[in-house]
């Protein structure tokens, strides 16, 4: 039971600046998800968590205790490597069993808990191979159930179930969720994939180049993203971001098409944002503007239409029912109350629609 | 002590440990190259100050050591060595590395078990044929039997470093069109070099300072540097001065070469065993 | 031309050097061992005579014998102590940085440096009057100032046993620090996390994991000590007496010195067995499936 607190952290290798004084406060029993493009620095916050990376400068405290000195085996995390880590000379149990074994567990206890832990990522018939002998998606269940087999102040996850198959990656996913509400341990959780960070998460926090961009519930993330980076990397597709100005209240596009009318002031440069479920398709003529399809695409589940004005490229997403082709012609409307305006300078949000 | 300062002096004390090895590795070192550029009455004093000099270095290859004679024994033997073991070594390690052959294992497991006899055994029958056919004494013997060393060991190596090489490029090469001997020519060749050119100056090496076969094979004629240095033992006692020199003729060549791979050091010195 | 035919071709030359270089005179040898083989007698290399000379070696020969005991201890302390200290060295010179690759780049200076030479320079090193390491001692151990360490048995073993780690331990260094490096750095961080302090993640995940490299660096220096022979005979040639007389001096002096082929032969056979044994080992690790 521990809170984590990062005070003006920062990680330098030489003049690359892996993560720039950055401060994080991730709550007793919170499950926080940190995300973000590759190589933004995720990995190396939780390493200096787990104290394998020592902060350039900066505070980490975990509970009450300012933690800089210790070492990685004081800390009394538990972590899952993205790379697993697993010890290749050892059986799985072995591997489950060895942080229960070198924190001197009594004996009787190793196996009930290894047992359990291997149970719940479905690994109880792979006890007796080693890790060579185990597919990709079933390493990194190892190294989850090395990790769940204790009950550590906090969890350290790095992407632990990219290696899955989709289907697996849902069960993993709930299990994970149930755990964690059971165990009530805090949690740092890295990922790439969003539906696990919006539904995992208490909170995410979303990084770039090193520097968390925002931090938030995932709903605040999703609807009420703090400046371009987020609302272009959170949500699939790709909100959809259109370049142009704000004349006598309404938008125009840098083609010059009149789009929709805004609540700012008029501006030269603003960045328009519009996620593809609130571009709504009507028929020819009864949308705010007609467009010709680029691209349909039937997903199952809905259907995608990419359309062309200008140099841009809108997506919106329709009902699955709806049968399009290449070139037809359909009226798009964009929902007025779910627009986002951005500077393109600053890149940060500068208003709704 | 806290975690880190536990971390601090346990490399402060790695540290100091590293300096003492480092130090026992290169002193005998350092201690010779000074010999070498002290006179005949300073090298029997464990001097660190003295007036250098290059007499030493002029006396050596005068008579009667006669050094440059057996630099150039030394030099025509390893590089003439190189030059027929490389190019035979690629061709074999190739198909080794590339193709499966009946026996294979086999015969690797020859190559490899014929590096490891010892020199003593090999040179017996060698000296009782030279003996016959007159090859006593001259670097050709001598270049005949280096090979025995040294092939065993290229052909490792080299096999090794092509096993590195994707096999991609080939392929590619060879639905391009190209045969199986422009692949190796132009493919392989090129892409192995820095592998070639490791192996052929771990093989000079080995065969420049190679000792028993040359002492055994050898009188006068064809004597390589390292025996040379028996020449420097005088009813006196050792004339260390001048031994220093001469090791350092020695040395000095082999440590420049073995510093232009040191990339490939362990990689090529393993023979592929350590992965 | 044909791949089933080329891949052939293409070892042959090799596969007829290593038989005329290495095969042919290692099962002459043997018939040679057979044989009577006195250089000094006319008609080389005269009669067969069957396993006498096996029966002199193992029956008539203190001298042989004491060859066997010096070349053991000396293969097992040497081996031994060379690896130890190697792998003690590769620990520390492994995590890289400045200082700990320029150490590794020097590592490189001995090894280029033949064993002759080496032989050379710890007579030199050992000398009682001016030898660098004889003061050395001297200083940590008084008794032992000024002392003629090759005239003493013991001693000049000792010294022997010295030169040579010196001289190996470069080499298994540099290779011990290739096998270190190619162990996953996530398996010793994890044990970090998992909780094990330095000594148990060494024994519990850096050694077992070294232990392949180990293992082969064990039998590869455990070959070498046994033929060893240059530094020996540069540094006391077997004596004094033949108090360091290893197996390949002892084959060198009969057969060169004495003119016994014939009986030179039969015990370089009979060293040539353990050697097999050996790279039988060596081998299996190489060859080894992962
Ligand atoms: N030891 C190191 N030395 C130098 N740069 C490093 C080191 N470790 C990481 N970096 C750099 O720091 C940056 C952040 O790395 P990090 O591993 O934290 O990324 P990440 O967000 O986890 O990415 P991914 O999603 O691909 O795992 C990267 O650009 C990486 O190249
Ligand atoms: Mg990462």
């Amino acid at each position: 039971m521990a809170r984590v607190s990062l005070t003006n952290i920062t990680k330098r290798w030489g003049d690359f600046i892996g993560v720039d004084n950055q401060s994080l406060e991730i709550n007793d029993k919170e499950f926080l998800v940190l995300l973000g493009p590759s190589g933004c620095g995720k990995t190396t916050t939780m390493r200096m968590i787990a104290g394998l990376e020592e902060p350039t400068a900066g505070e980490i405290r975990i509970g009450d205790r300012v933690v800089n000195d210790d070492l990685p085996k004081d800390r009394d995390v538990a972590m899952v490597f993205q790379n697993y880590g697993l010890y290749p000379h050892m059986t799985i149990f072995d591997n489950i069993a060895y942080p229960l074994k070198v924190r001197g567990t009594p004996k009787a206890e190793v196996a009930p808990r290894v047992e359990k832990a291997a149970a719940q990522v479905e690994l109880t018939e792979f006890l007796h191979r080693k890790p060579k002998a185990l597919s990709g998606g079933q390493r990194q269940r190892v190294a989850l159930a090395r990790a769940i087999v204790r009950t550590p102040k906090v969890f350290l996850m790095d992407e632990p179930l990219s290696n899955l198959d989709a289907k697996l990656r849902v069960t993993m996913r709930a299990e994970l969720k149930h755990l964690s509400r059971q165990l009530q341990i805090t949690t740092v959780y890295v990922t790439h994939d969003q539906i696990e960070a919006m539904t995992l998460a208490d909170r995410v926090a979303v990084m770039k180049n090193g520097v968390i961009q925002q931090l938030g519930t995932p709903d605040e993330i999703y609807n009420d993203p703090a400046n371009l980076f987020v609302a272009g990397f959170i949500g699939s597709p790709a909100m959809n971001l259109i370049n142009g100005s704000v004349k006598d209240g309404m938008f125009v596009t840098t083609g010059g098409t009149s789009l929709v009318k805004v609540g700012i002031s008029d501006r030269d440069a603003v960045v328009l944002g519009v996620r593809a479920e609130d571009v709504e398709i009507h028929q020819p003529g009864e949308g705010d503007i007609d467009l010709k399809v680029y691209a349909y695409e039937n997903t199952g589940e809905s259907v995608m239409l990419t359309v062309q004005f200008g140099q841009q490229r809108v997506i919106a997403r329709g009902d699955r029912h709806l049968r399009m082709d290449m070139d037809d012609t359909v009226g798009l409307r964009l929902n007025p109350d779910h627009l986002y305006l951005f500077d393109p300078a600053s890149e940060n949000r500068i208003g709704n629609g | 002590m806290t975690g880190r300062q536990r971390k601090q002096f346990w490399n402060a004390i790695q540290i100091i440990l590293i300096l003492i090895a480092a130090g026992i590795m290169i002193i005998p070192i350092i201690w010779i190259f000074l010999a070498a550029f002290k006179s005949h009455v300073d090298v029997y004093q464990l001097k660190l100050f003295f007036s250098p000099t290059l007499e030493n270095f002029s006396t050596v290859f005068q008579s009667p050591y006669d050094l440059g004679h057996k630099l150039f024994n030394s030099t025509v033997v390893a590089g003439v060595t190189v030059l027929f073991a490389i190019p035979i070594a690629t061709l074999a390690a190739y198909s080794f590395s590339r193709f499966r052959l009946r026996g294979e294992t086999t015969l690797l497991v020859m190559i490899l078990a014929t590096q490891f006899v010892p020199a003593v055994v090999i040179v017996l029958p060698f000296f009782v044929m030279f003996r016959d056919i007159g090859l006593l004494d001259t670097r050709t013997g001598l270049i005949l039997v280096n090979l025995a060393i040294v092939m065993p060991f290229a052909i490792w190596m080299i096999k090794g470093f092509i096993d590195g090489i994707p096999i991609d490029t080939e392929e590619a090469a060879m639905v391009d069109g190209s045969t199986r001997l422009q692949v190796i020519w132009n493919i392989v060749l090129p892409m192995a070099a820095p592998g070639l050119f490791t192996a052929g100056i771990f093989c000079f090496i080995i065969a420049w300072n190679e000792f028993l076969f040359a002492l055994i094979l050898t009188n006068k004629n064809a004597v390589t540097l390292p025996i040379g240095l028996a020449l420097f033992k005088a009813e006196e006692g050792d004339l260390w001065n001048l031994l220093s020199a001469a090791g350092i003729i020695i040395m000095l060549p082999m440590f420049i070469l073995a510093l232009t791979i040191r990339r490939y050091f362990v990689q090529g010195m393993t023979m592929g065993a350590v992965r | 031309m044909q791949d089933k035919r080329l891949k052939y071709l293409l070892v042959v030359p090799a596969v007829l050097v290593v038989f005329a270089t290495a095969i042919w005179p290692l099962i002459d040898s043997l018939r040679l061992s057979f044989t009577v083989g006195r250089l000094t007698r006319p008609n080389f290399p005269q009669a067969y005579i069957g396993l006498e000379n096996y029966n002199w070696a193992f029956f008539d020969e203190p001298a042989f014998w004491n060859s066997v005991t010096v070349t053991s201890i000396y293969t097992i302390v040497t081996v031994a102590l060379t690896t130890l200290i190697a792998l003690g060295l590769a620990m520390l010179l492994a995590p890289g940085g400045r200082l700990r690759s320029g150490v590794q780049t020097l590592l490189i200076l001995p090894f280029a440096m033949s064993p002759a030479l080496i032989g050379v320079s710890f007579r030199f090193m050992f000398n009682p009057e001016f030898g660098l390491f004889d003061a050395f001692f001297g200083l940590l151990f008084p008794p032992l100032a000024d002392i003629s360490w090759l005239s003493d048995p013991v001693l000049a073993f000792v010294v022997c046993v010295i030169a040579d780690v010196w001289g190996w331990i470069p080499f298994l260094t540099l290779v011990l620090i290739g096998g270190l490096a190619s162990i996953p750095r996530d398996t010793i961080e994890a044990a970090q996390v998992d909780g094990a302090g330095g000594w148990r993640v060494f024994k519990d995940v850096t050694l077992p994991q070294l232990m392949p490299v180990l293992a082969v660096v064990l039998i590869l220096k455990a070959i070498f000590s046994l033929k060893t022979f240059d530094q020996v005979y540069m540094l006391t040639n077997g004596g004094p007496g033949t108090a360091t007389q290893t197996l390949s001096h002892y084959i060198y002096f009969n057969g060169f010195k004495y003119g016994q082929i014939g009986y030179s032969a039969s015990v370089a056979w009979l060293m040539v067995i353990p050697m097999l044994v050996l790279t039988y080992f060596y081998a299996k690790f190489v060859f080894r499936k992962d």
